[in-house]
């Protein structure tokens, strides 16, 4: 029996485009980027007043923002549709419904195994929504012209110049008096982003606790519990009880500088690595990758630290009452 | 030598000194990472459970890191 031997020709595409950026990078050398940690601004003036009377620019992390949403909202739809069709038929999801299907399931499982099956229910949204939110928005970086193109301005400090050709303007690496601001920057590399999701997944943290406990589960803050039963050790209780608000409030400094600071150390990393080597734009690439996987880990790690946070409120601590003992 | 061009070398110096850091979230990784493969050779069944417990401990620890790599960042790119 002969069997037909398959062409690979995939690897010969992935082969081709190494070499081809190769070249592209030889050609047009790799530019060290203005590396600032504040969003920068497409428009100089401010767009409109804020209600708080400050002004609102047009950063480049807002175009990125809707980019996210607008592609989310279509895969929920593409998702949606895809299962109400399979639900008419025989009930088999396929396709992209399929898939949403078990990531949505996985994630579920994990919750329900630590967070117990009362308050899955609960947690769940907003576990996968902000996972799925971040993963998004870490993943959309692969979008070729990302941070990449965009408008030019003059320089406030040192800069580049500016070569003319074919209509468009290109950064060059010689000093000059110019710098790029990019259409798209990631938006986790952005602190406002962050911050937000942070205090969301905060807010939802007390939430949560109230709805399991009700008013007990503030207790845990002000802790006046044993403060007359036992009075040295109810008094240390209470200053324990402290403690907590405070590493409370630093859940929300930890989640914001988690996420920005792993985001933003990729993009330095990836642009000094890509403008110290030059042409060997392989490494770049590797480097990338390895962002890329850390994007997904971080999505992961923001959404289950959120999740687990939940499950620890909604449990109130009963290790109290055996220490007494 | 003046003020300016000290500023910039101490500005380097401090960057450099804020990533000692970074030496502890190492040993903190590393350390959970032992106990998670530890607890995964003596019982294979833990697996997926002790992998995202180690994954979580691992990004608890690394955010200590990243806390140093954002002070040096900010000290290397003159935001404060």
């Amino acid at each position: 029996m002969e069997t037909q031997k398959r062409t690979p020709w995939r690897r010969w595409i992935v082969l081709v485009l190494m070499i081809a950026g190769w070249i592209l990078a030889g050609i047009f050398v790799p530019v060290r980027p203005e590396i600032t940690v504040a969003a920068e601004k497409l428009i100089e003036e401010p767009l409109i007043e804020n209600f708080l009377g400050q002004p609102f620019y047009l950063v480049n992390t807002l175009p990125t923002l809707a980019l996210t949403i607008v592609l989310l909202v279509v895969i929920a739809f593409v998702a949606n549709r895809s299962l109400t069709k399979s639900q008419k038929t025989d009930l088999v999801p396929t396709g992209i419904g399929n898939a949403m299907e078990a990531i949505l399931e996985m994630l579920y499982n994990l919750t329900e195994s630590s967070a117990g099956a009362k308050w899955a229910k609960a947690i769940f949204p907003w576990f996968a929504t902000i996972m799925i939110y971040v993963l998004f928005a870490n993943l959309l970086k692969l979008i070729p012209g990302f941070e990449s193109i965009g408008v030019i301005h003059h320089a406030h400090g040192e800069g580049h110049a500016v070569q003319h050709m074919g209509g468009v303007d290109m950064i060059l690496p010689e000093k000059g008096e110019y710098i790029l601001s990019p259409f798209f920057r990631g938006i986790s590399v952005d602190l406002n982003f962050t911050l937000t999701l942070a205090v969301i997944s905060f807010v939802m943290i007390q939430v949560i606790g109230v709805r399991a406990q009700g008013l007990a589960y503030f207790s845990k803050f002000f802790n006046t519990k044993r403060m007359f039963k036992v009075p040295f050790f109810g008094a240390m209780d209470f200053l324990v009880g402290l403690l907590e608000v405070i590493s409370e409030f630093a859940k929300i400094l930890s989640f914001t500088f988690r996420l920005f600071g792993n985001m933003f150390a990729g993009v330095v990393l990836v642009a000094v690595v890509a403008s110290l080597l030059g042409n060997v734009s392989i490494l770049a690439a590797m480097i990338m990758m390895f962002e890329l996987f850390v994007g997904l880990i971080q999505a992961f790690v923001f959404g289950m630290l959120t999740m687990v946070f939940m499950a620890m409120a909604t449990q109130g601590h009963g290790d109290e009452e055996h220490a007494e003992h | 030598m003046d003020g300016q061009f000290l500023l910039d070398a101490m500005r380097f110096v401090g960057a450099g000194l804020a990533m000692i850091g970074a030496a502890g979230a190492g040993v903190g990784i590393g350390l959970s990472v032992q106990g998670a493969l530890g607890g995964m050779a003596r019982n294979p069944d833990t697996y997926g459970n002790l992998l995202t417990n180690m994954i979580l401990g691992v990004a608890f620890s690394e955010s200590i890191a990243i806390y140093c790599l954002v002070i040096a960042f900010l000290m290397l790119f003159k935001v404060v």
